[in-house]
C-alpha cells in the first residue's frame, strides 16, 4: 500500500504537469549541453592521437641524395632508431578547373603493402595504385571535386604537365585536411612518379626514433648522430624535418577546440547548477504553505526533506534519461563533425564511463545538493511562518535602500512602477535567475563577438596586403626577363620580386634541420628578399624599423617569425641555415604581419649572398592586378600562368589571396561553428531559467493578485504586471550579460589569436550580438512571464484568495 | 473575574506555585511574544498566564489583533514564546525544538484551521490518514479503516475518496476535523475553524467539537462567533496581547 505522502507526491507532479515538465526538460537541456561538449571532448581527444599515432609517424625526415633499400636496413640498426623507410615527394599541381591549379604534394611510395612509416589506409578504388595511376587522399577528392576514376591533368615541377588517372583514394590522418591546407595530396608509385617526368630515385628517409616521447631534443639529438653518420658513409644530407613530437599538424588547432569545449563544459556545468537551483527553489517555494501544514499535523523535518529529495531525485532521473540519450547522440555527431572537417576517423565513437557518471551526477546530485540548502531551510522555520508565507512577505519590500530608492520612482506607469518594485521582492531568485540569463547572453554574445574578431583581423590581415597573386618559380630565373614578361600582360597593375627560401635555425653541427611536417606548410620558416622601399605589405613595427636600400646584412622579423628566437630584440645576431649555407643577419626591425607565415625579411642582395643565388635571378613575385575581384583574379591567374609557360618559366605554386583567406578561415571554422553552438544551448538554458522564475514568480503572488482584481485590477493589468516584470529582468541581465561578455571575449580571442597567429584577437562588441541578444531576451521574457500571468488572470478572485 | 487573573498573575510572580491537579492538561506562566516589524518591536502576548483543564471547551475571543491566534500557536508549538513557560500535559512545549515539536504535536495535539489546509492533491481519506503516516501511528492496514471510521464520525464518510475541491466548505472543515483526530490526540485547537462558514454549517460544525469533548478532548478554540457561547464551557477574552476576562472555568 502506497504510503499517502507519496501519493500527494505523485499527485503533485501530476498537479503541476507543465511546471514539472519544464522542470525536467530544463535539467534535460542543462545535461544535453553538458552532454554535447563532453561527449567531443573525450571522443576526439582518444581519437585524434589514436588516428595520427595509428600512423606511426616518423620523428623526422632527412633528405638524401638518394635512399634505396641497404641504406635503409643499416639505418635501422642504428642507436636510437625505432624504424626507418624510404619515400619521396614531389610538389607539383593539380588542374582543379581549366587553367585553375592548386598545389599537389605526391607521395612516393616504393610498396604500399609494406608501409609501416607515416601509414595511410586504402579507402575505395585500386591498392596498391597501379602504374600511371595515383590514389587521393579523401579529402582532396573532394577537394578537387574529383572521383575515382577521373583522369586528372598534373603538372611536375619541371611545367610538364600530363593526364592521370584517379585509381583509388586513401585516408591519410597524419596530414592536415586538404580543404584546410589549400593542397591536395596524392600517392604514386616510383614508377609512376617517373612517368610523370620526374626521376624515381627516392631521395627522403622517414625514421622514427625510439625516445621519441622524451620530447624534442632528444629527437634532434637522435637524428643529428644520424645525420652524421650518414655523411661519414658518403650521403649528402640537405633539409631534416623534424615536426612537432607525436603531434598531429593541426593539434594546435584541435586543442584550441578541445579546451574550449572543455571550458564551456565546465561553464556549462556551472549554468546548469544555477538552473537547477533556481528551479528547485522555485518549486519549493511553491510548497512552502503544505510543508507547514503538513509540519503542523507531525510531519518531521526529516520526513519533509525526504519526500522532497525524493521527488528531486525522480524528476533529475526523468531528466537523466531524456538528456543523457540526447548528450551522447549530440555529443557524437558533433565529434563526427569535427572529425570530418579534420578529416579523422572515429574508429570508436564510444564515451568513457565518467562522463556519463558526471551527467547522472548533474541530473541528480546537484539538483539534490542544491535543493538541500533550502530545504533545510523551509523545514526549520515555524510552522507559523510557512503558513504565513505567501511567497513575498519573508523578504518584506520596504525594508532595504534600494527599496527606498525605488519608492521614490514616479511619474511612470503605476503598472510599471509596481512591476519595478516587484522585480526585487525575492533577491535571491532574481541573482539567480539574473546570472542564469547573463551569463547565456555573456556566451552568446562572446561566441559572436570572436566570430566578428575573428573576420576583422582577417579583412585587416588582407587589407595591409596590397598584391593579389604570389607565383613561385620551379627554378631561380633571370630577374628582368620575368618583371617584364608579366608586366607586358594587360591586366597587370605591378610585379615585384619576391624571392623565397626555407630557413632553419643554424647548429653547431651544421645541420638544416627545421620543425616542419612533410606538407611544409606547418611550423615552417622562410627566408624572403624584400624590395626595401614595396608598398605590396603593409607592416606594423613593434620594434625597430624596415628595411633599408642600404642595410648589408639587416634583417626583419614578422612577429610569426620570433617563435624560434625566443626573446630575440633589435640589435642582436640571429644565424640561419639556407640552402645548406650557414649566414648571420642583424635584426633591425621586428614587425607584425597577421596571417603570414613565419619569415625573416632582408634585402636581394643579402638573400643573394646568403642563398647563393645569382643577385641578377630570382624565385617569385607578387602581383598587383588593375582590377581585384575573385573573378579577375581567378582568370589572371591562367592568364600569367599560360604566358609564364610559354616563356619556358616553370611554376612551382600560385597562390592567392583568396587561397589565403580560405585556408586561414578553415583552421577557425569549427572552432567558431562549436562556440556558436554552444551559445545556442546556453540561450535555450537561460531561456528555461526564465520561464521558471517567472511561473514560480506568478504562482507566488496568485492571492495577491486576487487581491488587486478584487480591488477593481483588469485582468490585462495583472498580465501587463508580470510582464512588465519578466522585461526588466530580462533587460537587467541584458546590461549585465554585455559586462561579462567583455572578459570572455578578451581572454578567448586571446588564446584563440596566440594559438593561431602569436597575435590576440582585438576586443570586438558585435552590435549585432548585442541586437539579437536583446530580441532574444526581450521575446523569452514576454514568452516565459506571459503564460503563467495569462494562467494567473483566468482564475476567479475567490479561487485565488483561497489558493493553498 | 478579572481580579481572579490577576491574582493568579500576582501569585506566579511571587513564586507562589499553582496546585498541580492531574486534570490540567495546559499551563502558561508568563507567556510573551514580540515580533519584530518595521515600526519596531510588535508585542502580540504580554505575560499571559493561563490553564486549561482536560475535557474543557474553551472559546478564546477577543478583537482582531488582540492575540487569539498567536495564544493558541503558543500551545500548539507552531510558534514559539519570547518568553515565559508553555506546558501540554506537562510537556514543556516551549522547550522542543522543530523537530521535537513536529512528533510531539502529530501525537498530542490536532490542529484545525480556518482555510482548512487540506493537501489539494490527496483524497480526504488520504489527507486523515496522513497524520498516523507521519507519526508512524496504527498498523498500513488499519489507518485506512481508521480515517473511515473518524470520516463518518464527522459524517462525511460518503466523501472519503473524493479531493477537497470536491468538497462544500463544511464538508471540508469536518475533513479537517476528522484528520485533526487521526492520531487520537487529547487536544483539539481550532484557529477560527467556522470563519469561513455559513451560519447552519457553522453550528454544526460547533456541535461536532462539542460531542468531541462530550467524548473526553478537551478544545481550544479561537473564535469571533459569541452567539456559540452556549457549547463552551469557558470563554478567554484576549485584548491586546493580555487576558481580560475569564468566564466559566473551573479555574475561574
Amino acid at each position: 500500500m502506497v504510503s499517502p505522502r507519496w501519493k500527494k507526491l505523485w499527485r503533485d507532479l501530476q498537479a503541476a504537469q507543465g511546471r514539472m515538465i519544464m522542470m525536467v526538460i530544463a535539467i534535460a537541456v542543462s545535461i544535453l549541453g553538458v552532454g554535447i561538449m563532453l561527449g567531443a571532448y573525450t571522443i576526439l581527444m582518444r581519437e585524434v592521437s589514436r588516428n595520427y599515432l595509428g600512423t606511426n609517424p616518423a620523428s623526422a625526415y632527412l633528405e638524401l641524395d638518394q635512399v634505396d633499400d641497404s641504406v635503409v636496413e643499416a639505418v635501422k640498426q642504428q642507436p636510437g632508431i625505432a624504424d626507418a623507410e624510404a619515400t619521396s615527394w614531389v610538389l607539383a599541381r593539380v588542374e582543379v578547373r581549366p587553367n585553375e591549379w592548386r598545389p599537389l604534394l605526391l607521395f612516393v611510395i616504393k610498396d604500399f603493402n609494406e608501409l609501416h612509416v607515416n601509414k595511410f589506409l586504402p579507402e575505395a578504388g585500386a591498392w596498391p595504385p597501379p602504374v600511371q595511376t595515383i590514389l587521393l587522399e579523401r579529402d582532396a577528392l573532394k577537394y578537387i571535386n574529383g572521383n575515382i576514376g577521373d583522369v586528372i591533368n598534373v603538372q611536375n615541377p619541371n611545367g610538364q604537365k600530363q593526364g592521370i588517372l584517379i585509381s583509388g583514394s586513401v585516408h591519410d590522418p597524419g596530414l592536415a585536411p586538404a580543404w584546410q591546407g589549400e593542397t591536395a595530396y596524392g600517392y604514386v608509385t616510383p614508377e609512376t612518379l617517373a612517368w610523370l617526368g620526374e626521376g624515381s630515385t627516392l631521395h627522403i628517409l622517414k625514421v622514427v626514433v625510439k625516445d621519441q616521447s622524451q620530447g624534442r631534443a632528444t629527437i634532434e639529438a637522435t637524428v643529428s648522430n644520424l645525420a652524421q653518420w650518414l655523411k661519414a658513409q658518403g650521403y649528402t644530407v640537405g633539409e631534416i624535418r623534424v615536426p612537432p613530437p607525436l603531434l598531429h599538424p593541426h593539434q594546435t588547432q584541435l586543442d584550441t577546440v578541445l579546451l574550449t569545449l572543455l571550458t564551456f563544459t565546465l561553464m556549462a556545468l556551472a549554468l546548469s547548477a544555477i538552473l537547477i537551483a533556481t528551479i528547485v527553489s522555485a518549486m519549493l517555494a511553491q510548497q512552502v504553505r503544505q510543508i507547514g501544514i503538513m509540519k503542523a499535523i507531525g510531519a518531521r523535518s526529516v520526513q519533509i526533506t525526504g519526500l522532497y529529495l525524493g521527488l528531486i531525485a525522480f524528476l533529475g532521473m526523468a531528466a537523466v534519461l531524456i538528456g543523457l540519450p540526447l548528450g551522447v547522440m549530440a555529443g557524437r555527431g558533433f565529434a563526427r563533425m569535427i572529425a570530418e572537417n579534420m578529416n579523422l576517423t572515429l574508429y570508436s565513437e564510444a564515451i568513457p564511463v565518467w562522463a556519463y557518471v558526471v551527467q547522472v551526477m548533474m541530473g541528480t546530485l546537484v539538483p539534490l545538493l542544491v535543493a538541500f540548502g533550502p530545504l533545510q531551510r523551509t523545514t526549520r522555520v515555524t510552522v507559523r511562518e510557512t503558513l504565513n508565507d505567501y511567497g513575498t512577505t519573508r523578504e518584506s519590500f520596504g525594508s532595504r535602500g534600494l527599496d527606498g530608492w525605488l519608492g521614490k520612482i514616479r511619474s511612470i506607469d503605476n503598472t510599471l512602477i509596481l512591476a519595478l518594485r516587484n522585480t526585487f521582492r525575492r533577491r535571491g531568485r532574481l541573482i539567480m535567475t539574473l546570472g542564469l540569463l547573463a551569463a547565456a547572453g555573456g556566451m552568446f554574445m562572446t561566441g559572436i563577438n570572436i566570430n566578428t574578431s575573428w573576420n576583422q583581423m582577417i579583412v585587416n590581415a588582407v587589407a595591409i596586403r596590397h598584391y593579389d597573386l604570389e607565383i613561385q618559380l620551379n627554378s631561380p630565373q633571370t630577374e628582368e626577363k620575368v618583371l617584364a614578361t608579366i608586366a607586358s600582360i594587360p591586366g597587370v597593375q605591378k610585379v615585384e620580386s619576391w624571392d623565397l627560401m626555407p630557413a632553419a635555425l643554424s647548429r653547431p653541427d651544421g645541420l638544416e634541420m627545421v620543425r616542419t611536417y612533410p606538407d611544409g606548410g606547418h611550423g615552417n620558416l622562410s627566408l624572403r628578399s624584400a624590395p626595401p622601399e614595396s608598398n605590396f605589405v603593409e607592416s606594423v613595427v613593434l620594434s625597430g624599423r624596415w628595411l633599408k636600400a642600404d642595410d648589408t646584412d639587416g634583417a626583419v622579423l614578422n612577429h610569426m617569425a620570433t617563435g624560434f628566437f625566443p626573446n630575440v630584440k633589435v640589435g642582436d645576431i640571429i644565424s640561419l641555415t639556407v640552402n645548406e649555407r650557414t649566414v648571420t643577419f642583424h635584426v633591425v626591425g621586428i614587425v607584425r604581419q597577421n596571417m603570414i607565415e613565419p619569415t625573416i625579411y632582408t634585402t636581394p642582395n643579402k638573400f643573394a649572398e646568403a642563398t647563393g643565388l645569382p643577385i641578377q635571378s630570382i624565385n617569385g613575385v607578387r602581383i598587383s592586378l588593375t582590377d581585384h575581384d575573385a573573378e579577375t583574379v581567378s582568370s589572371m591567374t591562367g592568364k600569367i600562368e599560360r604566358v609564364l609557360v610559354a616563356n619556358n618559366i616553370g611554376l612551382k605554386a600560385v597562390i592567392s589571396e583568396t587561397m589565403l583567406e580560405n585556408a586561414t578561415n578553415g583552421h577557425i571554422y569549427i572552432f567558431i561553428y562549436a562556440l556558436f553552438s554552444i551559445s545556442v544551448v546556453m540561450a535555450v538554458v537561460g531561456a528555461l531559467g526564465m520561464m521558471s522564475n517567472m511561473g514560480t514568480s506568478v504562482i507566488e503572488r496568485t492571492r495577491e493578485f486576487g487581491v488587486m482584481r478584487a480591488i477593481g485590477a483588469k485582468s490585462h493589468t495583472v498580465l501587463r504586471n508580470v510582464i512588465s516584470e519578466g522585461l526588466f529582468i530580462g533587460l537587467m541581465s541584458w546590461v549585465i550579460a554585455i559586462v561579462i561578455s567583455l572578459p570572455f571575449s578578451l581572454g578567448i580571442g586571446y588564446m584563440i589569436g596566440n594559438l593561431s597567429f602569436m597575435v590576440p584577437l582585438s576586443l570586438v562588441i558585435s552590435p549585432m550580438a548585442l541586437v539579437i541578444w536583446l530580441v532574444v531576451i526581450a521575446l523569452g521574457s514576454i514568452t516565459a512571464s506571459a503564460y503563467p500571468a495569462w494562467q494567473a488572470s483566468r482564475l476567479t478572485i475567490r479561487e485565488t484568495l483561497s489558493y493553498v | 473575574m478579572l481580579s481572579q487573573v490577576k491574582n493568579h498573575h500576582r501569585e506566579f510572580m511571587e513564586g507562589k506555585s499553582l496546585p498541580v491537579r492531574e486534570s490540567r492538561l495546559i499551563e502558561m506562566n508568563g507567556v510573551s511574544k514580540a515580533y519584530e516589524v518595521a515600526a519596531g518591536e510588535f508585542l502580540a502576548l504580554k505575560e499571559v498566564n493561563m490553564r486549561v483543564d482536560k475535557g474543557e471547551f474553551v472559546a478564546v475571543v477577543g478583537k482582531s489583533g488582540s492575540g487569539k491566534s498567536t495564544l493558541i500557536n503558543m500551545i500548539t508549538g507552531i510558534d514559539n514564546p519570547t518568553s515565559g513557560e508553555v506546558f501540554v500535559a506537562s510537556t514543556p512545549v516551549h522547550t522542543l525544538n522543530q523537530e521535537q515539536l513536529a512528533i510531539w504535536r502529530g501525537k498530542n495535539v490536532g490542529i484545525v484551521f480556518q482555510f482548512f489546509q487540506l493537501l489539494p492533491t490527496l483524497t480526504v481519506a488520504e489527507n486523515v490518514v496522513l497524520p498516523m503516516d507521519f507519526c508512524n501511528m496504527y498498523s498500513p492496514r488499519e489507518r485506512r479503516e481508521r480515517a473511515i471510521a473518524l470520516l463518518n464520525k464527522v459524517g462525511i464518510a460518503e466523501q472519503a475518496d473524493k479531493l477537497p475541491a470536491a468538497l462544500s466548505g463544511g464538508e471540508q472543515q469536518r475533513a479537517a476535523i476528522a484528520r485533526a483526530l487521526a492520531n487520537d490526540p487529547p487536544l483539539l485547537v481550532a484557529d477560527e475553524p467556522t470563519g469561513n462558514l455559513d451560519s447552519h454549517t457553522s453550528d454544526a460544525v460547533i456541535q461536532l467539537f462539542a460531542n468531541l469533548v462530550k467524548e473526553g478532548k478537551t478544545v481550544v478554540m479561537v473564535t469571533h462567533e459569541r452567539d456559540l457561547k452556549q457549547y463552551f464551557t469557558r470563554t478567554i477574552t484576549l485584548s491586546d496581547g493580555e487576558v481580560v476576562t475569564d468566564h466559566g472555568g473551573k479555574n475561574g
